[in-house]
């Protein structure tokens, strides 16, 4: 049986739409955190499949590589910022956050 | 520059910033007493834009090679967006100078954060390729959301840059989408190659898939939408600005927005130019112009109705965006190749005018605000103008440019981004009248500072504003303003620097060059003809 590239970037859409909604409907920060984490895994995904349906370059591969890099980045500095909200207001609800409004 | 470093002179510009920030790490690090890092900052950005500009004749400019294997560019467009934001950024460095030591705030990572970041902006405008777009994207917004997280022991400010960084993140989880789809359509990564497949609709490996590749470029749109802050993608804009230290906030609007703009008229003018993406009544141009629209009146609205001077600087930015996205859409109506480059241009000043008056109105913002007095509210702002004149006219002026009244340089950026959308016609036309008239409404929130800063005086009780003293905040109000009144009064030179990188971009032949030049264009036709005989 053969797995066609159709079906890896259904899996790779729908993963993007769990992170996606999940980014949506969580309120707290840190569940927002691992969901943008889904999201950019699902596009690892679609790149090293669209890759292997297309193997004239690495160039799927290699990118799935930076957007690991960057990922991991991103999360460094996304938990120093979750840390610094969660000393000032005990509390990472992203609810909580109201004073700067209008 | 080129007869001593060669193809690396395409690079300087990068590689000095590069040095110099690891120099600032180092000098930050050993050397305890603070050695002016704010002045230092200035100096190597204002350095590396005149490097810029130095290499705006050069040959390796001219030919405009794709340098690094195809992964950056290094032409005009990219030196005039290094212009405007290592520009920016220095004067921006220079407020910080004054600003962060009034408040007792001075730290040198916010030096080496705004000169990483500018040379991630650098790297960003020069990409020719998908991934070296994501990764300098990243580099910027990832020190940028550090800048705003500044003021660690801020409520307003750990909030704002949360705000930030979870939509800034979201938007490039859904721009990093879009790619990867235009990569499984075009089975390219490189700006050229997506062009040609988008083109002839053979990727090399197989028919392009359309429809992969259009949804692909509406999340591209999306995510690029984002960092503009193009309505309804501008949620983190007002609350990141208003979190942020002000020389913060000059850096977001100026660097942050003059990167993406210089990037999405390079991906869409480049990859998606082509006859059916960028129709006249289909494609992403009719989906710029909704974005226009919608984001003039609502930054423009929303900005009436604001009690905080900040914040509604940070409105009026989103109303600029709008009509930067004007000028975009007019540009991509044109049918004629020469009317969409003079349009092109006409953003690319609106651009570097935008960036000035930013800088002088955000500056004179922070002039006015003291140590524990830090103006926010209109009432702050009342009789300051009087009282301390040295504030008050640079403040002035920059309201002035910002809302477009000659002689400053936002009229004729204003001028010629509505001259191109009513040449444009159809739908154009009317975007024109409403970016008119939400130009009358902006005038409103824009004179209501002259009023407070003129004819008003502070309550009784109130607390009255004391402006900082600090000698770098007036050198960066006296540069900005003299950028403001120049290019208000003598804007040729600037909109020759504009077509030079507008018309490079085309692939047509610069209209200021020296005559000489034409004769050389000309030279490939006369040898076909030769051929033919």
């Amino acid at each position: 049986m053969v797995t066609g590239l159709g079906t890896y970037l259904t899996l790779s859409a729908v993963l993007f739409g769990i992170g996606a909604a999940g980014f949506l409907a969580r309120r707290n920060l840190l569940l927002q955190l691992m969901s943008i984490e889904i999201m950019l895994n699902s596009v690892n995904l679609a790149l090293v499949a669209i890759n292997r349906a297309h193997p004239t370059s690495h160039a799927g591969q290699v990118f799935a590589f930076f957007v690991i890099a960057v990922a991991a980045a991103e999360a460094s500095v996304g938990l120093a910022i979750l840390i610094s909200v969660f000393r000032l207001k005990k509390s990472v609800e992203s609810d909580r956050a109201d004073l700067l409004k209008g | 520059m080129t007869s001593l470093f060669g193809d690396w002179a395409a690079l300087l510009p990068l590689l000095v910033l590069a040095g110099a920030g690891m120099a600032m790490l180092f000098v930050d690090a050993f050397v305890k007493e603070n050695a002016q890092l704010g002045l230092f900052a200035a100096l190597i950005l204002g350095g590396t834009a005149l490097v810029s500009c130095g290499l705006w004749d050069e040959p390796v400019t001219m030919t405009s090679p794709a340098i690094l294997g195809g992964y950056l560019a290094a032409d005009r467009l990219a030196l005039l967006a290094d212009m405007a934001m290592c520009g920016g950024a220095g004067l921006a460095c220079l407020l910080a100078g004054g600003y962060l030591r009034e408040h007792k705030l001075e730290r040198g990572e916010f030096y080496v954060l705004v000169v990483w970041s500018t040379l991630g902006a650098m790297a960003l405008v020069r990409a020719t390729d998908l991934l070296a777009l994501f990764v300098s994207l990243e580099a910027l917004s990832l020190g940028v959301y550090c800048l705003v997280a500044f003021r660690r022991h801020s409520p307003k400010s750990a909030e704002g840059a949360m705000k930030y960084f979870l939509l800034g993140s979201f938007a490039s989880a859904i721009l990093l989408f879009g790619m990867a789809l235009l990569y499984g359509a075009t089975v390219h990564t490189d700006f050229a190659g997506m062009a040609e497949a988008f083109r002839t609709g053979e990727t090399g490996d197989g028919p392009l898939d359309l429809r992969l590749g259009i949804l692909g470029m509406a999340l591209v749109l999306i995510g690029l939408a984002f960092k503009v802050s193009a309505v309804p993608f501008h949620m983190w804009t007002p609350d990141a600005y208003e979190g942020a230290v002000t020389p913060a906030t000059t850096f977001m609007a100026v660097v942050v927005k003059a990167a993406t703009v210089v990037v999405i008229v390079r991906v869409f003018f480049g990859v998606f130019g082509t006859e059916m993406l960028a129709g006249a009544t289909s494609g992403w141009p009719v989906a710029v112009m909704g974005l226009a629209a919608i984001t003039l009146v609502v930054g423009n609205v929303a900005a009436l109705v604001q009690k905080n001077v900040k914040r509604m600087l940070a409105y009026s930015s989103i109303a600029h965006a709008g009509f930067l996205l004007v000028g975009i859409a007019a540009a991509a109506q044109l049918d004629d190749g020469r009317l969409t480059t003079e349009t092109v241009s006409s953003v690319l000043f609106y651009l570097l005018a935008y960036t000035v008056s930013n800088v002088l109105a955000f500056g004179s913002l922070i002039a006015v605000g003291s140590r524990g007095k830090e103006a926010v509210t209109y009432e702050d702002l009342a009789g300051v103008g009087r009282r301390h004149p040295w504030v008050g006219v640079p403040f002035t002026i920059g309201v002035l440019s910002l809302m477009g009244f000659p002689p400053t340089a936002g009229f004729f950026g204003k001028y010629w981004v509505l001259e191109a959308a009513v040449s444009a016609g159809g739908p154009l036309t009317y975007l024109a009248i409403l970016a008119v008239l939400m130009s009358a409404v902006g005038a409103y929130y824009y004179l209501k500072v002259l009023v407070f800063l003129f004819m008003k005086q502070p309550e009784a009780g109130a607390p009255v504003a004391e402006p900082m003293r600090s000698g770098y905040v007036v050198a960066a109000l006296i540069l900005s303003g003299y950028f403001v009144m120049r290019m208000g009064l003598a804007p040729t030179a600037y909109l020759e620097l504009a077509q030079g990188a507008s018309y490079q971009l085309a692939g047509l032949p610069d209209p200021n060059a020296e005559p000489a030049e034409p004769a050389e264009a000309e030279a490939p036709p006369t040898e076909v003809a030769a051929a033919a005989e």
